[in-house]
Parts: structure tokens; sequence; C-alpha cells
């Protein structure tokens, strides 16, 4: 059982509400933090080893430190509660159940950043959970851990919640401070960064809501103890969503020392893939990173045990590896379609897509049209290495990650999954009628043959 | 005090510039081959460029002090110059090959109308496509297309065509003020519009003609009216209440065609010109000329507008050591395009007209000045009887 410190108190009936949470120790991280300096703060969620759980992984207190601190400009924290990766829905849960957990979170960081008007940006579909959010700002602010000269300490602090109008493009940090700012939510051209430039060319954090909500454990238990949790650069718990084919899926926190394999086998966790199929190929990071077949996923290209941490779901690159992400773990059994995945996904990228910068505008939507022709039994073998191509040609060539994040799935599907590929090109008619199956994605593989990759 | 100058060196050519100059700005300085393309980067509004990704450069040192490269290929407009930074723009494969990308992307949804669209013969995208892409496209679906709009009574927006620079975005709000039009919608279907069906009437907003890079943004004054090849660009003034009054006519004998505003070598408006210059001041005596413009030799605009044009000396010989090398064709033997006027011809020029009969003209059908211009002899392509 690994220890829970985001999700510990989650079960507790009304812990939503103030009087519940405070009764439960909720707020005693603002108090002790409140009697530490704001660089000791800092000092203390960079010694944590805390890495941003958006989907980068950037160490947190490494963030904080480069935030600009000229005399007279306002600095400013942005919570990204824009959670729209398909597959991904940890914020949510945390928002939904706990929110006094991250309203906590924010004002310590608020502290630490000295930001006196902060925002919580949170995507409008999550329509209900703005009303929650609302709700537990009023009595935070009632209850005078909000407002003005918080616990004498001099320091002012109020906390805005800002709704999206439904763009996924505005979880990107930059296209969510023109979203912030009453603007069309294109992303900016870096540099400047936000540390610098961001929020009405103000000094400005963007970090997302399990990150900030994080840094209450950190003042509860001391860095010290955080950084114990996990392994090497992966400290502490992160929270993952698990859907698809599985027995329980959920949002279930994790202390990162655990494989892949038990995460999702153990009954601890998911349980196992429903309905007794066998696993195909799971994508463990949101729908950005790429996709795994489940002999790469369970153990790496040098044979070791797959582990869910930062580093060891990137190791062997993007040939054999894939990336933590978001944790949105989508887990794919035996009678699902890879090429009907990656159709599906190219579709989302196309559709958000800003439009912006040309590679991503027009390659996206190159990629859906072919992508549509090869699951409906046009395609042709050509339109494989043509998908390869212009997948190429998009990645790193853009504005923001997007393109990156719309080129990396269908990369992945057809360096793992070719066959699949050519398959639906050589049985157009079979391929409407029934799936490829778990053909040889099972297998055990060579380590030489692994490391080849594509 | 005096501020350090950067030293930069792109392509192997080392530059100083000073602090705050972009990439691009840095290698224009250099000028030649090693000047990234920019479709959507226009100098003289800020905000601009970014977005088409034509002008990527790898930067293979970051700086003197931290001589790292950077890890991905850099929009060369929008990244300032570092002390000692080394830039490959046309020595490095890799950011041709992005470019190439690039221009594949943009010509997608590009509908290749050039026949039949008014900029044609100075579109930017045309000289990208002809610099930088490949012949043939692996694009087989449907283009996007749009509804052509009249967006007031001097701009027509023909949406398909629209790389979506957002240059014309920029010139509204930094130029004409009180801008009425914006980008609508995202991704492929974003598009130019003014929000239910508006005109666009700011006394500046012309300009949005110029600096639109391909035929998005025509003049409705000049549509269909000639192709810019045949008219004969001529620098010319005024006393203007509301701007400089300095435009350059566009003419075909004494017809003033269309006004626009003078253009540097990179293709960007010197001075931005006012609705009235441009779209009211079609007559000879309304301007005082100055003379005729300078063009770049390779542009097709040149082609047969000056007599007595000095042909290249042929360097063949000499760089082949005396040896004559085989052509196929020799251009300038056969060509006698520089040697006609078109402006003595009337009507549209022939094969004829440079087979040495100059007053042969075609008849045109389509010409309202039919009754002067159409040609007895019926030397026309369309008539099979032609000797």
């Amino acid at each position: 059982m690994g220890r829970k410190l985001l999700l510990d108190k989650a079960h507790i009936e009304g812990i939503r509400y103030y009087d519940t949470y405070r009764k439960n120790g909720g707020y005693a991280a603002v108090e002790k933090a409140f009697k530490m300096s704001p660089a000791d703060i800092v000092e203390e969620v960079k010694k944590s080893g805390l890495r941003g759980r958006g989907g980068a992984g950037f160490p947190t207190g490494l963030k904080w430190s480069f935030l600009a601190k000229p005399e007279g400009v306002p600095r400013y924290l942005v919570c990204n509660a824009d959670e729209s990766e398909p597959g991904t829905f940890k914020d949510r849960y945390l928002m939904e159940f706990i929110p006094h957990l991250l309203i906590e979170g924010l004002i310590i960081s608020s502290y630490a950043l000295g930001s006196h008007r902060t925002y919580i940006y949170i995507r409008g579909e999550y329509a209900w959970i703005v009303d929650i959010l609302e709700q537990a700002i009023a009595e935070a602010n009632q209850a005078g851990w909000l407002g003005k000269n918080i616990l004498n300490s001099g320091f002012d602090c109020q906390i805005y919640v800002q709704r999206g109008a439904g763009a996924y493009i505005c979880g990107e940090e930059t296209a969510l401070i023109e979203s912030l700012e009453g603007k069309r939510g294109n992303p900016r051209i870096k540099p400047p960064f936000p540390a610098v430039k961001g929020l009405w060319d103000s000094p400005t954090v963007v970090n997302n809501v399990e990150t900030l909500a994080a840094v209450v454990p950190i003042m509860n238990i001391g860095a010290e103890e955080y950084s114990k949790i996990g392994i090497g650069k992966s400290t502490g718990t992160k929270l993952i969503s698990a859907c698809g084919n599985l027995n329980k899926p959920g949002v279930y926190e994790i202390d990162m020392t655990i494989s892949v394999e038990e995460f999702i086998f153990s009954d601890e966790y998911c349980g196992g893939i429903a309905n007794g199929k066998r696993l195909k190929a799971c994508i463990p990071g949101g729908s950005s990173v790429p996709i795994l077949p489940a002999n790469l996923l369970l153990k790496t290209a040098k044979g070791e045990t797959r582990m869910m941490n930062y580093e060891s779901l990137a190791d062997g690159g993007f040939a054999t590896g894939t990336m933590m992400g978001s944790g949105g773990f989508i887990v794919l059994d035996e009678d699902q379609c890879v090429v009907r995945h990656t159709f599906s996904l190219a579709r989302f990228y196309r559709h958000e897509s800003c439009g912006q910068c040309s590679p991503c505008r027009e390659g996206t939507g190159w990629m859906e049209k072919i992508l549509n022709n090869i699951e409906n039994g046009k395609g042709k073998m050509s339109d494989i290495d043509l998908l390869w191509d212009i997948q190429r040609k998009i990645e790193g060539n853009t504005i923001c990650p997007l393109g990156d994040a719309a080129a990396w799935p269908v990369a992945a599907a057809i360096r793992h999954f070719r066959d699949e590929f050519e398959w639906h090109v050589t049985h157009p008619d079979e391929a409407q009628i029934r799936n490829f199956g778990l053909a040889h994605y099972a297998d055990p593989i060579k380590p030489a043959e692994a490391i080849a990759g594509i | 005090m005096e501020q350090k100058l950067l030293k930069v060196t792109i392509d192997n050519i080392t530059v100083e510039v000073e602090p705050g100059t972009t990439i691009l700005m840095a290698a224009r300085k250099i000028g030649g081959d090693v000047v990234p393309p920019a479709m959507c980067f226009y100098s003289k509004l800020q905000g601009s460029g970014g977005k088409c990704r034509t002008c990527l450069v790898k930067v293979a040192a970051g700086s003197a002090a931290d001589p790292r490269p950077m890890p991905k290929l850099v929009a060369s407009c929008r990244t300032a110059v570092m002390d000692g930074m080394v830039v490959e723009n046309i020595t490095n494969p890799a950011v041709l090959e992005a470019r190439k990308g690039v221009v594949e992307f943009l010509l997608i949804n590009h509908p290749l109308d050039c026949p039949v669209c008014d900029q044609a013969g100075e579109c930017d995208l045309q000289d990208l496509s002809y610099e930088h892409g490949s012949e043939v496209t692996r694009y087989e679906f449907k283009r996007r297309t749009f509804q052509r709009i009249d967006i007031g009574p001097y701009i027509q927006l023909h949406m398909t065509r629209c790389i979506l620079c957002y240059r014309c975005v920029y010139t509204a709000d930094q130029v004409a003020g009180n801008r009425e039009h914006g980008v609508m919608d995202r991704g492929d279907h974003a598009q130019i519009a003014t929000y239910i069906q508006k005109a666009l009437g700011n006394e500046f907003i012309g300009n949005v003609i110029d600096v639109c890079p391909v035929g998005a943004l025509t003049d409705r004054t000049f549509r269909f009216k000639n192709r810019v090849w045949f008219t004969k660009p001529v620098d010319a003034h005024r006393d203007c209440p509301t701007c400089k009054g300095k435009v350059r006519l566009w003419m075909r004998g004494d017809d003033v065609l269309r006004v626009t505003a003078r253009k540097d070598q990179w293709g960007e408006v010197e001075d931005w010109i006012c609705n009235e210059c441009r779209f009211e001041k079609k007559k000879v005596s309304d301007w005082v000329i100055e003379g005729p413009t300078r063009l770049d030799r390779h542009s097709v605009i040149n082609a047969g507008h000056y007599v007595n044009v000095v042909k290249p000396k042929e360097t063949f010989t000499s760089v082949m050591d005396g040896r004559q090398p085989k052509l196929l064709m020799d251009i300038h033997s056969i060509s006698d395009v520089n040697t006609v006027d078109l402006n003595e011809i009337q009507g549209p020029a022939t094969g004829q007209t440079f087979n040495g009969n100059q007053m042969a003209v075609g008849h045109n059908p389509t010409d309202l000045k039919a009754g002067k211009g159409a040609n007895p002899k019926g030397t026309d392509s369309t008539n099979p009887e032609t000797p």
C-alpha cells in the first residue's frame, strides 16, 4: 500500500466543506508556511524535488526561482486547471472532492511567489467545479485565510476563478495567459517566457492543479521526507487517472515505486484488463505521449521492469519508451484497433489546433484525412510513409507543443504498430469487419531488436 | 553611451548588429542568399512573425558565453541574436528540409489559381514555392474553400488563398487603427473575417492589400484589369493631406491602372498610403511623376518594359575554361522579350509580337476597347487560321 499524501483524506464525508477540512488538519500547512520567509518556501519546494504534474515534468522549485522580481511590477500565480488532455481527469477529482487542498496550496504558493492576485483558469466544461471552487474560496475568505493581512503577516492575497471557453490549446501556458487577458487563445512565441513577461506583461508562474496541491504535503511533512518518497528524481506521489479497458478505472495516487505491471494488474490499483482480455497497448501519460505495445510497456528494451515514474517510462527515448506526461493512463485491450485509435486522436488535434502556425494548422488536418482513408479501407501503402513524413515535419517546427503532441501519437503508432497499418491497407474489406487483434504485440522481444527501433 | 555591437555568424558570414536585432534582420544586413524567406514577418509591424515557420534556422551555438546549440529549429524573425551566435540557414540540410515541409503545408490548401489571381507576379508565396518547394504535391484531398467576400467598396477578401499570416490584422491595429476584422475560428478552418459582414472603412485600411503576401486581399478597383507584368511601375507623388503621398503608379500607356505604396527590396511598404491616394487618384494629372521604378532584373514584372536593357554578361566560357557548354536552349538567343516595348503595342502581346512582327496584336474578346485593339489578321492562338 503506497503512501497517500493528496488523497489521504478524500474519503472523509464532507471534506469538500471548510469545517470538516479544517477539523482534519487542513490549513495547518498555511500556518506553518507563514512562519517561514517566501525564499525559504521556494527553497523547500526545490529541495523536495517536486516536478510539474501537468505533463512536461519540469522541476517546480526551479521554475519558481526563475520568476523575475522587478520593483513595482506585480507578480502573478496562475493555476492551470484547463485539464483537457484526452485520458486525463486527475485535476477534476482533486478539485471536485478536496477543493480546499488546492486553495491551501495556492495560498502558500502565492505567499512564496509574492502574488497578490492569483487566478485559477479552469476549463469551461468543468462548469460545476467552478461553483465548488467559488464556494471554497468564499469559505476561506470568511475564515481569514484569504483577503487582507492574512495571519497578521501583512500579506494580501485573493484568488479568482476564470472559466475558459472549451479550447484544448488554452492549457498551453502562454495561450492560457492570452485567454486570461481576454484575447484569442493563441500561444505566444517564446522567449520571453512567462517568468519574465506573462500575464499583463508581468512575471507569471503557471502551475498545474496537482503541482500546487502537492505543496501542501511538502509543507506538512517537510521537504526532506517528501523527497524520500519515490525513486531518484521522481519524488513524491503522482495522481494517475486510469481509463480504458480496465476492471477498475479511476484516479489513483501512486508513490512512483510500483511497476507498470503492478499498476495495471494488482487489485489495489486497476485490477487487470476487463472481461479477461489481454493487454495490447497503453498510453501511459495522456493522449499526447507515444503509445507503447504491451511487450515494451511492461519491460524496457534492456529487459528491465518498467516502473511508474518519470525516468523509467522515458527509458529508451521515443524509439522504445514513452513519457509520464500528465498521468492519463489509457489502456487498450486486444479488441481495440490502433489505427482507429490514432485516427481518433488525429481528429482531436486537428480540431484543437489554434491555426496560428502553418505546420500544425495544415499538417494535423492532412494526417486526419489520410488516417481516415486507411481506417476506412481506402488507404495506400505509400500513405504510411507519407504520414511518417508529415509528422516528422510538424514535430519541433511549431510555436507551441501542440504540434509535437499531434505528431508523437502518430509517429509511435506507426513505429510500433506498422503491421496493423499495413494490414489495414492490404485487407481493406476485412478491416471493416474485424480488428487486427493482439497479434505479436505482447510477445517478449529480444533486447537488440527493441533498441534498434525504427 | 555607445552600445556594444553583437557579432553573429550566419552561414559562415559574420556581421555586427545592435542588441535586440533578430536573426532575420541580421541576415538582411548581410543580404543575398542567406536571408531566410518570410511570409508572415513584417519588420514594420510590431508583433508580426513567428507564424508561418518558413524562416526556421538552426542555431548551432547560442552565444559566446553559452555555446550550446538550440535543441529545435527557431523562427529567425522572432529570435534575438546574442554575441557570438552561430546560425546555419542554407548550409544546414535539416533547415532546408523543414522549409520544404512548411512550403508544402502552406500549399496544400492554397488554390493554385495563379492564372486568374491578381497577385500573380508579385506574390510572396509564388516566389517561395519556386525557390523552396517541390514540383509535385502529395496532397490528394479536397482543398478548403471559402466564398469571396467584398469587405467594403475597395477590398475583396478571397479567404481560400489566405495563409493566415496575420499581417493584415497587425496592419489594421497599428497603421489604420480601429480594427474591424480579425481571425475567427481555429485550426484549418480559421479565417480572416469581419464580425457579421462589416465593411472596412478606415482611411488607411487599403494598406492591407500591400502587406498581404498572397492574393487573399485584392484591390477591387484593379481586379482583372491587367496582369502586373504588363503594367509599368512608375514612382510618383502628390501633396496629400493625410499621408506622405509617395506612391508607385502601375501604368499601361497613359492609364494609371493601380496605385500602391512603394516597396523596398524585401517587399515591405516604405510609407503607408491613404485610401484616397490608392483608390481615387487614377489620373496621371493627379500625380507628379518621378521616373520609372528600379526593379530586380529577375522580377517577372521587369519583363518587357524597358528597351535596350543590357544583356547579362555570359560567364560560361570563362568558368568552363574555354570549353563551350552544350546547352539545350540558350534563353538569350531565342528570347526577344526585352527588346519589345509593350507600351507600344495595343492589346495583349502574343508570340507574334516577339517574332519580329511588333505591331501584331491578339484579339481579346473580353477587352472593352475591342474596336481599337482587334486585329484584322486574326493572329490569335485560339484561331486555327493564324499564320
